[in-house]
């Protein structure tokens, strides 16, 4: 009588157990952190371009923006680039790009390389506006509409993620 | 693991005269062998199983290219090998009812089975610490609990090796064979398919996945049917109150208990993601306050059970003891209290341990009390590290000195080096602590494929503390940043794992002459 | 001549105090471990950013919140006890039961 009891309890835990398995196994990936999505770009400090120019508050707060964190260093970035040059060149969108943590040098190379598909590029040298963005390491890319961040990836960016994310403000 | 398997069931062979248990055990493990060759056929070129993908063609991950590294899973696998033949022997056993003589063959493997996995785990456990430069040695990361799951099932079932001798609670020990053998497919399921990182999955095969779960879904009811069907045949005895075997079973459930605790702690972040669809964060705080107490439990069981006269006291008074000890350890939240308390048990085993040395015919059995004198002091080592120890951050420039603790740290070079696949900065440093005076050499390289920096940290190993140097990154103004500790205790819990390892290695092969 | 600490404004305590607080927030591009054992470059500049953050007075819970708010959840290392009490309560419990029915059933028999 206990015997069949615990058999019973038995095989319902391990049924459990599997079907439970099952469903995890076709789970999506789950990003470890939050991303910004809905909250507004905070520009607390004036910022440069790697040519030294001021950028402007009304340039990165007014209109479509895509922020696009990269640098020379990142492998990743390498892999998104030439998917955000096809960017830049069909959709009507402000393409800014942000060079995180490294000298302007290395970030000319990088875009004379590989063609340069921002309108312009942030100068980010110790990484601290990209901090306060929520940014914990290139690649990733914000979609800012009139100041408000809507759209958010963090990691390489590619036309799955476009069509899924970011296509319906276009 | 395929080849170490058929490997060890052909040794099995030569060794051991013919019998029926031999035949059944056979059987099982041939079961078993098939259908692992079904999955490497199916789903993955074998010479791809254990290989880490590599990132764009780099070079292999250089925190991979270490020898501590390319061993520990290899050992791992064995155990969880050893473990697979012990189940074929404790299946053997169900149909032919346990005899003296199979039960030497299941106490052999199992020590064997045990020892490895525990090796293995030391070993991995080193690596994290010399290798990866944090100064952690354990970190409550799912891929080790996953890997504890399996030992401490084993730890249970070698337990209850002991008791079931004399048939008592035999039902259990076989539930437990079982157990442990199921934990480790499942082990080697939740490692595999990607469930866990799949940060990693593009690179795992989704059929792998699949096939392993069916893999553990079919050994799970097979061998859980086996042990239902057959149990009413196993007639166990039960244990008298407050005899040794009490004790024991005690024990196992606390074990038990410590399982469940890292089972959760281990799947529900799993659970939590599919139903949520946001990460759940298991620290180690979770682990620490439930296993802590729990520990402390099995610790004050074993150390009664060295001295049976405790056990034939009065039981009301006994049970009183115990109530508030039970209680104390309990409400025993702070660590100083418990560093106190193991101690108190680790000075009295240590004692028994002398006079039991001395005695000649209890120095025969020395590992009984050496193995769990090694568990007390494993603990009283952990919680001194975790009592004591403390970092630094500093910048510092060339021949600057830095007090920290009572210890003065003299950064007296840095240097370029070239070597073949890197370039490193070799930083000298020397430590200076109560007139004693050593060198510390921190490394920070520059792998020249993949341009991958790695960090190798500069350990000066003391027998009670281990001071620790990580070279960061230079700054503009000439100086390094320098992260500085020293960690209590790591050269203890590595000498006590060490006794631990001996204890079960001399209590395994000591009644087999081969 | 002595080595400047890397976080200049910060006294003893204050150290400690992010010594705690590193410890105790996970590093958000790592699968696992806490800033304090991370190599990510993220890592330190978080660090950085909590040295500035006690220096401009926030108290503990506040970083703690400020990163939760920023990160998610899952950026605190320790479990919340309160929010997830069944995850705790679950081992106890079975401990105490069994132990429960053990006892009693073996002295019954042994009677």
């Amino acid at each position: 009588m206990t015997t069949r009891a615990f058999l019973i309890i038995f095989l319902l835990l391990l049924l459990s157990l599997f079907s439970f398995f099952a469903i995890s196994l076709q789970k999506d990936y789950v990003q470890p952190v939050k991303n910004q999505e809905g909250k507004p770009l905070i520009l607390d400090r004036q910022l440069y371009t790697i040519d030294g120019i001021k950028v402007s508050e009304d340039s990165l707060l007014s209109g479509k923006v895509i922020l696009n964190v990269y640098a020379s260093y990142c492998l990743p970035c390498r892999v998104e680039h030439p998917f955000l040059i096809e960017i830049a060149d069909s959709k009507d969108v402000k393409m800014v790009g942000i060079s995180h943590k490294e000298q302007v040098s290395a970030t000319k190379d990088y875009l004379e390389e590989l063609g340069d598909p921002y309108d312009f590029s942030i100068l980010d040298l110790d990484g601290d506006f990209s901090l306060k963005l929520g940014v914990i390491g290139p690649p990733e890319t914000f979609l800012i509409i009139d100041g408000e961040i809507v759209a958010h990836r963090i990691g390489v960016i590619d036309i799955n993620i476009w069509n899924e994310k970011f296509e319906k403000y276009f | 693991m395929v080849l170490l398997l058929s490997l060890c069931a052909a040794l099995n062979n030569i060794f051991m005269k013919e019998s029926r248990y031999l035949s059944l055990s056979n059987s099982v493990l041939a079961f078993i062998l098939f259908f692992y060759l079904i999955f490497l056929v199916l789903t993955s070129n074998p010479f791809m199983i254990f290989e880490v993908s590599p990132l764009n063609g780099s070079d292999l991950n250089p925190l991979l290219q270490d020898p501590l590294l390319v061993i520990h899973p290899p050992m791992l696998f064995t155990g969880y090998v050893f473990y697979a033949i012990t189940f074929s022997f404790v299946i053997a056993g169900i149909f032919t009812n346990f005899d003296k003589e199979l039960f030497k063959i299941i106490k052999l493997w199992a020590g064997i089975a045990w020892f490895t996995l525990s090796l293995g785990i030391l070993l991995g456990s080193m690596w994290a610490y010399y290798e990866l430069g944090w100064g952690g040695y354990w970190f409550w990361d799912p891929v080790e609990n996953v890997a504890l799951m399996p030992w401490l099932a084993g730890t249970a079932f070698t337990h209850s090796l002991t008791f079931s001798r004399n048939k008592v609670f035999l039902s259990w020990m076989v539930f437990l064979g079982i157990l442990t053998f199921l934990l480790s497919i499942l082990g080697s399921f939740i490692v595999r398919s990607g469930i866990l990182n799949s940060v990693h999955s593009f690179a795992s095969d989704p059929s792998r996945g699949v096939f392993l779960l069916s893999l553990f879904a079919l050994f799970s009811l097979v061998s859980l049917g086996l042990f239902f069907w057959r149990s009413n045949f196993l007639h166990s005895k039960w244990p008298r109150f407050m005899s040794r075997n009490y004790l024991l079973v005690l024990n196992n459930i606390i074990l038990m208990t410590i399982l469940l605790i890292v089972f959760l702690g281990t799947l529900y972040p799993i659970y939590y993601e599919v139903v949520y669809n946001e990460k759940f964060s298991v620290g180690p705080n979770y682990f620490s306050e439930l296993i802590t107490p729990a520990v402390f439990a099995l610790i004050i069981l074993f150390t009664a059970e060295q001295f049976p006269k405790i056990l034939s006291m009065d039981k009301l008074k006994l049970f009183i003891i115990l109530a508030v000890a039970t209680i104390a350890v309990l409400i025993m939240n702070s660590f100083s209290m418990g560093l106190f308390l193991s101690g108190i048990f680790l000075a009295i085993l240590i004692f028994k341990a002398i006079f039991d040395f001395l005695s000649k015919k209890k120095s025969l059995k020395i590992h009984k009390v050496l193995g769990h004198l090694a568990v007390a002091s494993l603990t009283f080592s952990i919680l001194l590290n975790h009592e004591f120890s403390k970092n630094i951050d500093f910048k510092i420039k060339p021949n600057d000195e830095v007090e920290f603790m009572g210890t003065n740290l003299i950064f007296k070079s840095a240097d370029v080096i070239q070597s073949q696949n890197f370039n490193s900065v070799v930083a000298n440093f020397e430590v200076e602590d109560e007139g004693k005076y050593f060198n510390i050499v921190a490394e920070k390289r520059r792998y020249k494929v993949g341009g991958v920096i790695t960090s190798e940290t500069g350990i000066a190993p003391y027998i009670t503390k281990d001071y620790l140097v990580v070279l960061g990154d230079l700054k503009p103004d000439g100086s390094w940043v320098v992260r500085y500790s020293i960690k209590y205790g790591i050269m203890m819990i590595w000498m006590s794992s060490c006794l631990l390892l001996l204890s079960i290695l001399y209590g395994t092969v000591r009644r087999h002459d081969y | 001549m002595q080595a400047d600490a890397l976080y200049e404004d910060l006294d003893k305590e204050e150290l400690e105090r992010l010594e705690y607080l590193a410890d105790n927030i996970r590093c958000p591009m790592c699968s696992y471990g806490n800033l304090s054992s991370s190599n990510a470059p993220i890592s330190s500049d978080l660090k950085q950013e909590i040295a500035s953050l006690i220096n401009q007075g926030y108290s503990d819970q506040e970083i703690f919140d400020f990163m939760q708010d920023r990160y998610g959840d899952y950026i605190l290392l320790d479990t919340n006890i309160e929010d997830n009490r069944s995850i705790f309560l679950i081992p106890l419990v079975v401990l105490v039961i069994s132990i429960l029915l053990v006892t009693t059933y073996t002295i019954r028999k042994s009677k």
